[in-house]
């Protein structure tokens, strides 16, 4: 190819040029054109989605088409969404106010609900959104309107799908999952007949099947999860009640001694079933945001009285650094923080050694980049086999601003070969001497997977022999002004927890 | 030069082109990588064949990204950013090309994987590392994509989670080699899939360099945050 040419549009060029030329006879989507299709949108919304087999898009079109009708009985006064209508575009059946209120109906659809236009086959970068409800907007991240088809979805399957509406003229439906919130979306993609300002256009419509997917793959590693953890204690539990009808029937000393074993092991898979419960209930939910507010300040110390008893039986003394007061507000479900919070304090009450000082820091007002500058004192970064790792990482959220809370025990230490798989279920720090185990192997886990409902972080820096430290950081309430406190007014130095892998 | 201004909409509808190409190249390779990993966890070969399969098309995708890369800056001769966004487009074909050429060589490995016993918990901690890796290259594309520098700063920053994961694998699978002979096999197609996945959150960082450098036009100054000095064997082939 010729590399010193001039740069005229008219000049012979090779081969490729056919691109070019067809790309110069395409025109860019405007939004206006939306509106002469929305009317005969709408109709397809309440006539085709319900006329379709499959019980789910009667569903959604039946919320769809409710929508539709509390918006008319309301007589569409909220005002608060409004889609322009050009006073250009003629209305296709009805009035323009008809053909509005039904661009309102798919705008305040609950499914993202996208409209796509395509130029030229070959051409990726004709596919352009032409509309994208509220739903949409927020999911995918694009305007309302003109994003390139490709910045809003990239997954092959679903382009192929579009594809095949936009120009084979065919409905298409399919499964995809995204993110790291794992969502899995169930698509479909239906062609639209031809307007005047536009020949290939279909319609996407998404629906989040997450809760369904999770349940079935939930149950199946609950399951799985709780035959193998439960069998342990069970073993015992049976082989102690054997010996109670057998020779140790007449031995008072032996029988007071098994059934105190016993009700341990019972307690034990007691403990653990909660767990196991509660970890279901939390995945569950994991990818729906938290409502509500707690402050991460008054948590703690609520944490602290409820344990108190552990920490006065290991004489541990626990130290509290931080703002006092609503000063460290967060957005976020208060059980879940509590237990956290619990469980990453009861770890390093668990894992230090008696009459070591536990302490408790809470930081308010960072940047993520003010949590990630907090570093250790201690050397435990720079000790052999010491480090820090980050167990979850947040998605960036504009301006956003964290509050954390971190532990830190003077405890044994983990080395760093431990350090990513503390957050894995029932994953054991091997030779571990914290004396008898206790713990059910979930508590970290839980704390991960609570953390990342909240969209917050979660690291840990440890060394051997140096102690541990766990810190949490979660977004803050978004009404709370943060005052800019920046993070150098305060310094981490959070909660740690020894070799504390259990929970 | 003298543009009018149908030229430069023009190019600048070729750019948007460009980088609309790019995009759809990476929703292939992350596609690419999701099954692969997934191919190694369920034991599917069908899907592993599937992977293979679908190579080619990233190649030709790069090759036509290449082309018109290179056609724009001959003919356009762009500066500035127009130029970086050219480079840039440029440069991340060839790497999602590779990245493809990764997760092709995962889904070869699972073909045979899938044959011998499986590994519960090395397939679960492959899952791991996958998913880790899976949703770095997803935060660096959606980073290239929008343009937005905060989120590639995030990937690029966050880059010893994957090598930490890759270390505690890599620790794990010679576990399991010296205590049971028997599974050195699958376990050293295991350690390549953790090393080629090692490299795929690699390559997600150094997509995040090129979203800085286009946006910017600035190279990142500085270290990227990183204590461990550990590496794994050599590489395969991809």
């Amino acid at each position: 190819m010729p590399l010193n040419q001039p740069p005229s549009p008219l000049s012979p060029m090779p081969r490729v040029d056919a691109d070019t030329t067809a790309a110069a006879g395409r025109r860019r989507p405007r939004l206006r054109v939306l509106l002469t299709t929305v009317a005969g949108l709408a109709g397809l919304a309440a006539a085709g989605w319900s006329g379709h087999a499959d019980l789910l898009v009667v569903g959604s079109a039946g919320v769809i088409v409710l929508g539709l009708g509390i918006l008319l009985a309301l007589g569409a006064e909220s005002g608060a969404v409004r889609i322009p209508v050009h006073p250009s575009v003629p209305a296709v059946s009805g009035s323009r106010e008809e053909a509005e209120t039904y661009a309102l109906a798919l705008e305040l659809a609950p499914n993202p609900v996208l409209l796509v236009s395509g130029g030229d086959a070959d051409d990726v970068a004709a596919r352009r959104v032409l509309f994208a409800n509220a739903e949409a907007r927020e999911l995918l991240r694009i305007p309302r309107d003109g994003a390139l088809l490709v910045t809003a979805l990239r997954h092959p399957g679903v382009l192929e799908a579009i594809d095949e509406s936009l120009f084979g003229r065919t409905p298409r439906t399919l499964s995809y999952e995204s993110g790291p919130q794992e969502r899995f979306w169930r698509v479909w993609t239906k062609p639209l007949p031809p307007t005047s300002t536009h020949d290939r256009l279909a319609l996407v419509i998404m629906r989040d099947e997450t809760d369904v997917r999770q349940n079935e793959r939930m149950r199946a590693d609950f399951l799985a999860n709780a035959s193998h953890e439960l069998r342990t204690p069970l073993a015992s539990l049976t082989g102690f009640i054997e010996t109670l009808r057998g020779h140790a029937r007449d031995d008072e000393v032996a029988r007071d001694r098994f059934l105190a074993i016993m009700s341990r092991q019972a307690e034990r898979m007691a403990r653990l079933i909660d767990d196991l419960l509660s970890l279901s209930r939390i995945e569950l939910n994991e990818h729906i945001r938290p409502s509500g507010r707690c402050d991460l300040g008054l948590v703690t110390t609520d944490v602290i009285d409820a344990l108190a008893p552990q920490i006065s039986a290991k004489q541990v003394r626990i130290e509290v650094q931080g703002p006092v007061g609503d000063k460290a507000l967060v957005a976020g479900d208060r059980d879940q923080i509590v237990q956290v919070v619990q469980n990453l304090l009861d770890n390093a009450v668990k894992y230090a050694p008696p009459e070591s000082v536990v302490r408790v820091e809470i930081a308010s007002g960072l940047t993520l980049e003010a949590v990630s500058a907090a570093r250790p004192e201690e050397g435990r970064l720079t000790a052999p086999d010491g480090g820090r790792m980050s167990l979850l990482t947040p998605v960036r959220a504009a301006a956003e601003r964290f509050a954390m809370v971190r532990v830190d025990d003077r405890g044994c230490g983990l080395t760093r070969e431990h350090l990513p798989r503390l957050t894995e279920r029932f994953y054991r720090v091997e030779g571990q001497n914290s004396g008898e185990r206790t713990g059910t192997g979930l508590g970290l886990a839980i704390v991960k997977h609570i953390i990342n409902r909240h969209r917050g972080g979660f690291f840990v820096e440890s060394a051997p022999e140096r102690g541990a430290a766990f810190c949490v950081y979660l977004p803050m309430a978004p009404t709370v002004a943060t005052a800019p406190t920046d993070g150098s007014a305060v310094s981490p130095r959070s909660e740690s927890k020894g070799e504390g892998v259990a929970a | 030069m003298s543009m009018n201004e149908h030229t430069l909409k023009f190019f600048g509808e070729e750019l948007d082109q460009l980088k609309a190409e790019v995009a759809r190249m990476g929703g292939l390779a992350e596609a690419q990588v999701g099954d692969a990993i997934e191919a190694v966890v369920r034991r599917d070969v069908p899907l592993a064949e599937d992977v293979v399969g679908r190579d080619s098309r990233l190649d030709q995708l790069q090759h036509d990204i290449e082309r018109k890369a290179i056609r724009i800056i001959s003919l356009r001769q762009p500066v500035a950013q127009d130029l970086r966004r050219t480079v840039s487009a440029l440069k991340m074909s060839s790497i999602l090309e590779r990245t493809g050429d990764y997760a092709k060589n995962i889904a070869k490995r699972a073909l045979i994987i899938s044959e011998a016993e499986p590994i519960t918990p090395l397939t679960r901690s492959i899952e791991r590392m996958g998913k880790l890796v899976s949703s770095r290259l997803k935060d660096s594309l959606d980073a290239y994509t929008s343009g937005e520098l905060d989120r590639a700063m995030d990937v690029w920053q966050n880059d010893e989670e994957v090598d930490e994961h890759y270390n505690s694998l890599f620790r794990e699978l010679l576990t399991y080699m010296i205590s049971d002979p028997r599974t050195i096999s699958s376990c050293a197609h295991m350690l390549f899939v953790a090393k080629n996945l090692e490299r795929i959150g690699d390559y997600a960082t150094n997509i995040a360099e090129i979203v800085h450098y286009e946006v910017t036009g600035e190279e990142i100054v500085g270290d990227r945050p990183k204590w461990s000095g550990v590496s794994g064997p050599a590489e395969p082939e991809a």
